[in-house]
């Protein structure tokens, strides 16, 4: 049966992904506390698991590489060798050398590791503190390895670990007994406080021994909850016909409100009304249902930064604490598809240049390890995201300068900047703040290529920074992706849309009233210079006459203003952004397009891609300034 | 040989390490599978049903393998049912403990189809003698 061994396999792919993605933040929390038994316990247990399938499938160098380590698992979680920072170190490169492995098994390309020097490294570990070699050592008594063990009581636990004798527990049981008897109550004293009160045992040992006891930690696919696989496409398809459907209950709506004025008081067209209320909400409901499905928590992203930034800061002597909050929050799968990349770079920013050495901090008088938080959160139909770091904060001075080095503004206008523009300098192409060119950014990412993955997202990045304090990276997502209001606007007879979320207002004004400075025209709003752009230029149309007026709809894309000018406004409507297959649109337009829609009227109409038309503003840089 | 319209129930905590035994148990003719993720999900799906036959894993979060087998001896309905444990090589001190505990065989992984048929063979005979 080749297919169902196929389907195996991938199985095994899926699940032992998932295991060594947990392994990373299960050893950063096992550094925080290095007895947690239970951890340990996990630990050893997903490996050996790996092992286990692994061995059925045939995958050697995964059954060498995972028997390796969970011979040192082994050792640690029975308390044979200590945890150690320097042995983690060698059991997470194991798991990177996994993650190799694994992925040559899922691009079916044969390719092997070269093992050799991890393995050598795994059984120095083993042989650091222990005599004999790679035999599995003997454990005499608890002879339970891996599983938890089911619910032990406090007393065991207690006796198990010394504290306390049998005697004492029966002592303790007797008391117990006669306090509930006497006090006719309900409430039962507990064991560990009993033990504690007659001095036998301490607060702390108590809360240790209640930890080994609780309930066991989440397995890697969070135990007993109910999930299925779906296959992805699946569910594109079903927020696919859910987008239609929106659209035609949206074109329903227009139409009985249009009979509703023509026929008041006809009983069906009242009949009708009613229902198309209901199924309005319906579709509404479902709309956001089909959402929610595609839907995680943001963890799944942010759990791969505690161990980033403890890899990355202990090389450059620095002391970082990450704290995250939030993780809960959930975002649309494309989200955590797409924003792990800018944030690595945000982070890595952080640590090369916001978080100073440890030495320096103590010297200004700040605590010796830096502080990086990273948060999520839902604000009204936005997901946003926090990188806030206590560092040395951005140098506003310094952005000019290189700007005015790299020729992206003359010193000319570097004067006139307000802080606020000077910081969206960084967002220029071109302007790579690597003075010094760390290892890190292996990819060449610049804060450009993160403006403009978060820019897909059709989101947007705020920078705040005080200088000596710290930075702060604000994200702001919307929710929805594919269904969005949208202000239609008319030119030249063509109708489009402009995304609404992005609309700070508009304005009616006479051709006299715009301006052009340096070859770009603009208008003066209450004091505020704000470019323009006619969208009769961008596609090309037939240009109006010059006379008469226009509307003006003032963007506001990631804290830049400008103006489109359109002939007229035609009202917000709700649309569902379908992309449009390569090749139907050609050069610039095809940029400067998001998607097209169909209207409640039936016509279809294209919708702005607004960051990519303020792109081509910004191209003529700073010259409106 | 077991009847092979037995209903038989792979207990282990890891999806793709079930599918493997399923399909094991699939070549040698098996089909009446039914899977549990630990010893508690196990338990409670063979107090619902009758099953003929368990296999099932060691190492297993909420109820492992060695409590559920207690648990299933000390069961008046389910006491009967032959159960088969799966152990890795270095775990073969608790064989002993699993024997102690009334398992009536075990095998090691990865293991092939005809050691299964072997093994389980093994424990029909035993059983009917």
């Amino acid at each position: 049966m080749p297919d169902e061994m196929e389907e195996i396999i991938q199985d095994f792919i899926i699940e032992s992904q998932e295991i060594l993605d947990s392994l990373d933040e299960k050893f950063v929390e096992l550094e925080k506390d290095k007895t947690d038994q239970q951890l340990l316990n996990e630990i050893f247990r997903n490996i050996h698991t790996i092992k286990g399938a692994a061995g059925f499938l045939g995958f050697n160098q995964m059954v060498e590489l995972t028997h390796s380590t969970e011979s040192i698992l082994k050792r640690l979680k029975e308390g044979q060798i200590p945890v150690t920072s320097a042995t983690m170190d060698v059991i997470l490169e194991s798991v990177d050398y996994m993650k190799s492995i694994l992925q040559h098994i899922k691009d079916g390309d044969g390719a092997e590791e070269d093992l050799s020097g991890i393995i050598d490294k795994l059984k120095a570990v083993g042989k650091a503190d222990h005599p004999e070699d790679d035999t599995e050592a003997n454990t005499t008594g608890n002879a339970v390895s891996g599983g938890a063990s089911p619910e032990k009581r406090i007393g065991e636990i207690l006796t198990e670990e010394g504290k306390i004798t049998e005697e004492d527990v029966e002592e303790a049981l007797k008391v117990q007994e006669v306090v509930k008897e006497s006090m006719d109550s309900t409430t039962e004293p507990k064991l560990g406080e009993i033990l504690t009160a007659v001095g036998k045992t301490s607060d702390d040992d108590v809360k240790k021994a209640l930890k080994q006891q609780g309930r066991p930690r989440e397995v890697h696919k969070a135990g007993v909850e109910q999930t299925i696989r779906v296959d992805i496409e699946r569910l594109d398809n079903v927020l696919n016909l859910v987008g239609e459907l929106v659209l035609g209950r949206n074109r329903l709506l227009k139409i009985t409100s249009n009979l509703e004025n023509r026929h008041p008081e006809d009983h069906e067209v009242m009949a009708l009304s009613e229902t198309m209320a209901f199924l309005n909400l319906i579709t509404t409901d479902l709309q956001l249902a089909v959402m929610k499905t595609r839907m995680q928590p943001v963890k799944k992203v942010f759990n791969k930064f505690p161990r980033m930034v403890r890899d990355l800061a202990r090389p450059r002597g620095k002391e970082i604490d990450l704290i995250i909050s939030g993780e809960e929050t959930e975002v649309d799968k494309s989200v955590i598809e797409n924003i792990a990349d800018p944030l690595v770079h945000i982070i890595r920013n952080a640590i090369d240049h916001g978080i100073e050495l440890a030495e320096e901090r103590e010297r200004i008088g700040k605590p010796q390890t830096g502080i990086l938080r990273m948060s999520a959160s839902q604000e009204g139909n936005n997901i946003v995201i926090e990188v806030e770091d206590d560092g040395k904060g951005i140098d506003i001075r310094n952005i000019k300068d290189k700007a005015i080095e790299k020729g992206i503004i003359s010193p000319a206008q570097a004067e006139v900047l307000v802080d606020k523009e000077a910081l969206e300098l960084l967002f220029m192409p071109g302007f790579s703040t690597a003075e010094s060119v760390s290892d890190i950014s292996g990819r060449g990412v610049g804060m450009d290529v993160v403006k403009t993955n978060i820019a897909r997202l059709k989101g947007n990045i705020d920078i705040l920074t005080e200088k000596g304090k710290g930075t702060n990276f604000n994200i702001k997502l919307p929710l929805t992706l594919a269904i969005i209001q949208t202000l239609m606007v008319e030119v030249s007879g063509d109708v489009y849309a402009v995304p609404l979320s992005s609309v700070v207002e508009t304005v009616r004004i006479s051709a006299s009233e715009i301006r052009s400075v340096n070859l770009q025209e603009v208008i003066q709003l209450r004091g505020e210079v704000i470019p323009l752009v006619r969208l009769s230029d961008l596609f090309g149309l037939t240009a109006p006459d010059g006379s008469g007026t226009y509307y003006i709809v003032i963007v506001d894309e990631g804290q830049k203003k400008f103006g489109i000018v359109v002939d007229r406004l035609n009202g917000q409507e709700e649309v569902v952004i379908k992309s449009i297959e390569g090749g139907l649109l050609r050069g610039r337009e095809s940029d400067i397009i998001a998607g097209a829609t169909i209207t409640g009227e039936g016509k279809v109409v294209l919708i702005l891609d607004l960051a990519m038309i303020m792109e081509t503003i910004a191209k003529g840089a700073l010259s409106y300034a | 040989m077991f009847d092979l319209n037995i209903k038989i129930l792979v207990v282990d905590d890891f999806s793709t390490m079930r599918r493997i035994v399923k399909n094991v148990l699939k070549q040698l003719g098996y089909t009446n599978i039914e899977e549990a993720e630990d010893g508690a999900d196990a338990l409670t799906k063979l107090k619902g049903k009758r099953f003929g036959f368990i296999i099932t894993d060691w190492n297993m979060p909420n109820l492992d393998g060695l409590e559920m087998l207690k648990e299933v001896r000390a069961d008046e309905e389910l006491k009967g049912i032959p159960i088969m444990m799966v152990t890795a090589e270095a775990e073969k001190e608790k064989v002993v403990l699993a024997i102690k505990a009334g398992v009536n065989n075990y095998i090691v992984k990865p293991f092939t189809a005809e050691t299964l048929k072997q093994k389980m063979d093994q424990i029909y005979d035993r059983l009917n003698k």
